[in-house]
């Protein structure tokens, strides 16, 4: 199993963002993506996920272009984790967990239960939260319940935009530690935009976003 | 002085024999609104064709599944949810007009004349009308908020990015389900007329039977009524739900978008509503 991007071009109408952007990893591979303010960070994993228009490239997952807009496995090749929302208000958080396992395979709703609480608890999501609706919960917590949400599917490429706002360093720490034990049950690389060392020192590889390009940071 | 210079500068820059720049804006103003409605229209059909294309997803269990929650809220928001003042209103018609009527109608001819107009009152034109205006204030509007509120807060980008396909979570339930409660609306909404009305009618004349004043009315109405009532529904329900959705979708990034969409949204579906319930009454109903 491989993941490759390739000659990614990612432009606004009146704003080139990346321009041939190119880059392999292999799964279990964690790749931090060194970001600042309005680099372009969040703009690079949304192109990458197929959610912009003005993308242009490949994202090759096995072979298949995730970009092709006819790949009706995208939803369980990728999964995304919103820096902000990313949650479906008219549903509860549990509701909103299990919705990809719902809508898209045959599973029992028992099963689908099962895989829900396997991932909240490896989450440390309360079940308490699961009959809450997405505007009772804090950033952190909306943070937590997308993560489970994009795991449920067990993804080959999990894109997480910033993970670490409003996490203390040991919760970042050990959501980093747990994200690493399921990588381990289920090979998917990740791709990480951070400014957090905690998540840089955890990472196997740090790059930065440099000439509308993304290059290796120095240690 | 200095307000007319531009003026004068513009007519320099026209060619020769131009018509002048108000023309231009005129012929701009009537070019622009035909253009803005048959693009309004292409949109309501293509929403129309989408939802009905998207209705395939109905046949896996699943997503009947997931369809089925959301159709029963949206019937539950609109239909049920609106008994309340649809019963009121229906209470006033009934009590107001349809009971004071009575007494305008000779003894003689009461039971058919009586019958013939709240059928052609009430069941033919206010049940449909009143009902419709109830959908549109009360659930259009709020499914247009919502809409508009899901595009702003980049919910139907998450959707997307789940593989799931917005049409099928939120236009497939109000395309279903508009309809329907209207439909339901127009039945509560005579039955509670025709209700109030006997109640205030028994108090002037206690002698006469409810069963007898049902079954006169009853009588008077044919297949045709019902057929051309439920068209109404069917039309009027589907073109306030798609509406809402078009007004709701188009807002941005902004609340002032969202009230905008509100009030235009509102302003075509009324007109769409009674432009489907003259010209169905007109064509079913003229002799």
């Amino acid at each position: 199993m491989s993941i490759e991007i390739r000659n990614l071009h990612i432009e606004y109408p009146d704003h080139l963002l990346f321009d041939n952007v190119s880059l392999s990893a292999t799964p279990h591979e964690i790749i931090a993506i060194e970001t600042k303010v309005l680099d372009g960070g969040t703009s690079l994993l949304k192109g990458i996920a197929g959610f912009l228009s003005g993308v242009s490239g490949q994202v090759l997952i096995d072979g298949v272009d995730l970009l092709a807009p006819t790949d009706p496995e995208s939803a369980f090749k990728v999964g995304y984790v919103y820096e902000e929302r990313g949650l479906l208000s008219i549903y509860n958080i549990y509701q909103n967990i299990c919705l990809p396992l719902q809508f898209h395979t045959d599973m029992t709703a028992a099963e689908i239960a099962q895989e829900a609480h396997y991932v909240c608890d490896l989450l440390q999501i309360d079940d308490g939260l699961f009959d809450q609706h997405p505007h009772h919960l804090n950033d952190v917590q909306t943070r937590t319940v997308n993560l489970a949400r994009a795991l449920i599917v067990k993804p080959r490429l999990l894109l997480i935009d910033e993970l670490e706002g409003g996490m203390s360093d040991e919760f970042l720490q050990d959501t980093m530690e747990r994200l690493k034990e399921r990588q381990r049950d289920h090979p998917m690389v990740v791709l990480i935009t951070t400014a957090s060392d905690i998540v840089m020192e955890l990472a196997d590889r740090v790059l930065k976003i440099e000439n509308q390009d993304l290059v290796e940071a120095l240690a | 002085m200095n307000t007319l210079k531009p003026e004068s500068s513009e007519r320099e820059n026209q060619p020769e024999g131009s018509p002048p720049q108000n023309s231009w804006r005129i012929i701009e103003f009537f070019g622009r609104r035909p253009r803005e409605v048959a693009i309004f229209l292409l949109d309501i059909i293509g929403l129309i064709s989408i939802a009905l294309a998207a209705s395939k997803h109905l046949v896996k269990p699943k997503r009947r599944r997931i369809f089925l929650n959301l159709f029963i809220r949206q019937l539950y928001n609109t239909g049920v949810r609106a008994l309340y003042i649809n019963g009121m209103i229906a209470i006033f018609i009934g009590a107001l007009l349809m009971s004071r009527l009575f007494d305008y109608i000779p003894q003689q001819v009461i039971s058919t004349q009586y019958s013939y107009l709240f059928v052609v009152i009430v069941f033919r034109e206010l049940g449909p009308l009143i009902s419709g205006i109830i959908l549109i204030s009360r659930s259009a509007t709020a499914v247009t908020s919502e809409i508009g509120f899901l595009r702003m807060t980049r919910e139907f980008q998450v959707l997307h990015g789940l593989g799931i396909n917005p049409v099928f979570m939120f236009l497939l339930p109000v395309f279903f389900a508009f309809p329907i409660s209207l439909f339901l609306m127009f039945i509560y909404f005579d039955f509670v007329c025709l209700l109030s009305a006997y109640v205030f009618i028994w108090f002037s004349d206690p002698d006469i039977s409810f069963l007898t004043f049902l079954a006169n009315i009853l009588e008077q109405i044919t297949l045709n009524e019902v057929s051309i009532n439920a068209v109404k529904a069917l039309l009027g329900g589907v073109m306030i739900g798609i509406i809402s959705i078009h007004f709701g979708a188009k807002a941005a990034d902004s609340f002032d978008d969202v009230s905008h969409a509100i009030s235009n949204s509102t302003t075509a579906q009324l007109m769409s509503f009674f432009l489907i319930n003259v010209v169905l009454s007109i064509l079913a109903y003229t002799q």
